[in-house]
């Protein structure tokens, strides 16, 4: 019998190795070989069934296909709005924080819409900003008739739509690491800087921001990457990516260079190129968690 | 029930050997204690025998079975963790039938045997609480309560009293101490206590550095240390090693920076003494006495323990000096400062070779 | 109440009223019917009686709960010995093994869509929910062993140790320990994971072939994109289809926060 033969550490490791290969199969099978097929297929003339080889051509076309560039300008269009999507829920977090009478209730209810799906929140989105949605009516009520819009239905402000929506989605998640960062700080440092005279301002510029940094920076990290790659739902429902292209971003490109153009290699190549972006900031998370051991 | 036999057993870690060539064997039914100070390979020697580390070469039998590469479970051996690790999720008597239970006995016998266990342990009350919901104390029987309701072929033990307050780690030790010759199963206990060692064991073994010193009975150990390093770890205070020149005339003569005290033969001839040079001379404090003359020492520091005080003493020459514990009774007069003599009681002297601290005495 | 406390509580009132805005909106629009909501007058809960009939919410509700469950106990049943070995087992080049897997995390669906749909498609797994079932579970994989492997790093490895002493093996210390313990660190996968799975429109939109197997966010977005949808029932219809990951979500409130800022807060 071989089995005898194994030594205890030859066996733990042996265990070891068997108990990691399903979840090493399921990430190897469908995550690491698509990577590598979608290198291999940006290369290709592919339809999902035969693949033509022409070499760096498909990279050259692309460069030049100015839906890639429209596609990418809409990203970084988009990252304008990251300061909000950070700004506005620690904003919210320092308020909750001041733990006033029903805090706890407040802080459930800024993170309920966590739980909802982008697809709804997006839905609602569209009844917000529609020609007789909530937002008209506002501008209605308080006296600007005048510029009532139909923001999804123009060119130049619907993206601006998006990014509205995309804050409204990150507050809760932000506002919750937030609020966990300045939980694990200690009171009795803003005390003995009140005690010194600091002013409120200066307590949270010079003590509370500090402190927060490394939570700030994840947070950023967390709100670029859903920029890059959690959009897809709200742009489904909320604008196909139109009008024309104004707010088709990167992932939304790659769905409809694919799927509704059926051009499987150009479609691959943009997958590439997304990898290439959120793993450049994939890496600064890692380092994130990382530095904490 | 069975005997252990550890023979050249050694665990090499990243090139460097924590136990070199163990062997040593504990005999069915024995209280074998290993100790030494932290470091020295115990725990490693232990968990070799528990199957819990690799044994890198040598030989390690439980009965006449070499075990080296027989899984844990199937070895057969209960253990006692330093720091109890009670499985948290279950209830003082679920720890305790756990083994059996993955054995697949009875309910009932389970039941029984738990509470058998419980008995001797004094936890019947306890028997369904969480372990979260004990005092240490009550936690650390729970641990040996986990071993005993297995009758295993040993029992092994790590540290298991290091993590209560003084006045219980000494009704522990004889708590555990009487369990164990009442179920008369073979027990490695590991301690860095050499008091433990001392009071609880049938043998005791001494380590340091991975290699092993000396095995023999406590009073063995205390009085015919194998060595320099057995007689300084044996003992409270320790025994005074001083470094000495001998010289043979119609004594021996030995000379202490300069003062010299002779050995009558008699006493001398239980050691094979080098005819000059030097040599290390150990005597033990309560071996010490004070006289009206005798080595002249002045006293550096006096420490009252109550039943006894000890006397810290140096013995100063040209140039140099050397230290000395001495054990006398309580409520002395002396004080530091003061100078005084002191005689050895010289039938309970030691000596060792300098360079091996190996002992100087003749086999017998 | 100092006056500086009532205006703090206002102004939590007021971003309250904002939070609860597309709860709101969602009720209100459904209780009319199509044509009291374009006339902007009366009340009536026709769409909620008509919206099976629009939207096959049963059968899509039933459809989400089923991938859910099957996704969650894949990334368990891989993750839980997953996380063990790391943590626990150390086998030769575990840590390479680990950070390559975790590394993983960082990797979007959108950036191997392509290929991934082909594989699937090819395999034939696109029809019945299990292509988007491993799909989902590729996906929650990476993150949920990097928790179980950080938590189990924290169980001391006495504690495992003394099982198998006890006798029992590495299958049984980690299903008769481990995974005991470590309820907290599995709750925390689960919460997440539901409420990651629960609001997906991509997997379910591509993976899924059959109208019927269809999870109820892809219900959802293909009725918005009919041409004649009544809005007061796709507002009912989210409604349904956000009450379940809502309710996940206030009961397994301290879980989602623990897992979010896993890592970061210690
Ligand atoms: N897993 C390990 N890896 C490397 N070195 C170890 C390991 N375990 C113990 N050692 C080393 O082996 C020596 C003996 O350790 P140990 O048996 O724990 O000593 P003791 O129990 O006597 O205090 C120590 O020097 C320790 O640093
Ligand atoms: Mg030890």
């Amino acid at each position: 019998m071989k089995a005898r033969r194994l030594t205890l550490s030859q066996r733990r490791q042996l265990a070891g190795v068997v108990f990691a290969l399903p979840a090493l199969a399921l990430v190897i099978g469908l995550i690491a070989i698509p990577i590598g097929q979608a290198v291999y297929y940006s290369f290709t003339q592919w339809d999902g069934i035969t693949t033509t080889w022409i070499g760096t051509s498909t990279w050259t076309q692309a460069f030049h296909n100015s839906d890639l560039w429209t596609a990418l300008k809409n990203n970084a269009m988009l990252l304008l709005w990251v300061p909000i999507a950070l700004g506005l829920p620690l904003a919210i977090a320092v308020l909750l924080h001041q733990r006033v009478a029903g805090w706890k209730i407040f802080r459930s209810i800024y993170f309920l819409p966590t739980a909802i799906s982008w697809v709804v929140l997006g839905l609602v989105a569209e009844r917000f900003f529609a020609y007789q949605g909530t937002l008209n009516s506002i501008l209605h009520a308080v006296g600007l008739s005048g510029v009532t819009t139909n923001m999804l239905g123009s060119e130049s402000t619907a993206l601006a739509a998006l990014g509205i929506t995309f804050v409204f989605t990150m507050i809760g998640t932000n506002t919750m690491l937030f609020l966990t960062g300045l939980a694990t700080l200690d009171p009795s440092l803003e005390e003995a800087a009140r005690i010194d005279g600091a002013g409120r301002w200066r307590i949270f510029r010079h003590i509370t921001l500090p402190h927060l940094s490394r939570f700030i920076q994840l947070a950023f990290v967390m709100t670029v990457i859903a920029l890059f790659s959690a959009l897809f739902s709200l742009i489904f429902v909320m604008t196909g990516g139109g009008p024309g292209y104004a707010t088709t971003t990167m992932e939304f490109l790659i769905y409809q260079t694919g799927f509704s153009q059926g051009q499987f290699g150009t479609a691959a190549l943009y997958g590439i190129i997304l990898f290439l972006i959120t793993g450049a900031v994939g890496i600064i998370q890692l380092r994130l968690i990382g530095s904490d051991k | 029930m069975a005997a252990i036999t550890f023979d050249g057993v050694t665990k090499i870690y990243a090139g460097k050997p924590a136990v070199d060539s163990l062997s040593l064997h504990i005999d069915d039914g024995e209280f074998m204690v290993l100790v030494g100070p932290s470091g020295c390979g115990k725990t490693t020697a232990l968990r070799m025998l528990a199957g819990l580390e690799e044994i890198t070469s040598g030989a390690l039998s439980i009965g006449d079975q070499v075990v080296n590469n027989v899984l844990p479970k199937d070895r057969d051996v209960a253990m006692v963790f330093q720091n109890y690790a009670l499985y948290p999720h279950m209830s003082v008597a679920q720890n305790m039938g756990f083994a059996l239970k993955i054995r697949g006995e009875s309910k009932a016998m389970i039941a029984e045997k738990v509470r058998a266990a419980a008995e001797i342990l004094r936890l019947s009350d306890y028997l369904d609480r969480r372990p979260r919901a004990l005092s240490g104390g009550q936690r650390q029987r729970v641990a040996m309560g986990r071993a005993i309701v297995r009758s295993p072929q040993a029992f092994l033990m790590d540290e298991p009293l290091s993590n209560l307050d003084a006045k219980l780690r000494v009704e522990m030790r004889l708590e555990i101490a009487r369990i164990q010759r009442l179920l008369g199963v073979a027990t490695l206990y590991v301690t860095h206590d050499q008091v433990e060692a001392m009071t609880m064991g049938d043998r005791v073994a001494v380590m340091r550095d991975g290699h092993l010193q000396q095995v023999a009975t406590p009073q063995e150990l205390y009085d015919r240390p194998a060595n320099d390093f057995v007689a300084g770890f044996i003992g409270s205070p320790p025994m005074n090693l001083l470094t000495t020149r001998v010289s043979h005339g119609a004594d021996v003569t030995l000379d202490i920076l300069g003062q010299t005290i002779s050995v009558p033969t008699r006493y001398a001839a239980a050691f094979s003494l080098p005819a000059s040079g030097e040599v290390t001379f150990g005597i033990r404090p309560e071996d010490i006495v004070i006289a009206t003359e005798g080595l002249r020492a002045r006293v550096e520091r006096c420490e009252a323990l109550g039943a006894e005080t000890l006397l810290h003493l140096s013995v100063n020459g040209p140039g140099a000096s050397q230290h000395l514990v001495a054990k006398t009774g309580p409520r002395t007069s002396i004080v530091a400062g003061d100078d005084l003599s002191v005689t050895f009681a010289l039938e309970h002297a030691h000596f060792f070779d300098v360079a091996s601290g190996a002992t100087l005495r003749a086999a017998s | 109440m100092s006056p500086g406390r009532v205006a703090l509580f206002v102004t939590m009132l007021a971003i309250a009223v904002g939070m609860l805005y597309p709860f709101w909106v969602m009720i209100s629009d459904s209780l009319h019917t199509q044509s009291q909501f374009i006339s902007g007058s009366g009340f009536s809960l026709g769409s909620w009686r008509q919206l099976s009939a629009a939207l096959p919410v049963g059968r899509q509700v039933l459809n989400s709960t089923v991938i859910c469950s099957m996704s969650i106990f894949v990334i368990l049943a891989v993750g839980l010995p997953a996380g063990f070995a790391f943590a626990k087992l150390r086998f030769r080049a575990s840590s390479l093994v680990f950070l390559g897997i975790v590394s993983a995390m960082m990797v979007p669906l959108q950036a191997i869509v392509m290929p991934e749909f082909v594989n699937v498609t090819r395999v034939g797994l696109t029809s019945g929910y299990f292509g988007a079932v491993l799909v989902y579970a590729a996906l929650g994989t990476p993150f949920s062993i990097f928790l179980f492997t950080t938590y189990f790093r924290g169980v001391p490895d006495e504690l495992v140790e003394a099982g198998i002493v006890d006798g029992l093996g590495y299958v049984g210390a980690l299903w008769r320990l481990v995974v005991p313990v470590a309820v907290p660190a599995i709750a925390t996968v689960t919460v997440l994971q539901f409420i990651q799975i629960w609001d997906d429109l991509l997997v379910g939109l591509l993976f899924i072939q059959n109208t019927a197997d269809r999870p109820i966010t892809v219900g959802l977005a293909a009725l918005a994109s009919g041409r004649t949808t009544s809005i007061p029932q796709l507002m009912a219809g989210s409604f349904v289809s956000a009450l379940p990951a809502m309710l996940v979500y206030l009961g397994f409130q301290r879980y989602l926060v623990k897992g979010l800022t896993m890592g970061i807060d210690r």
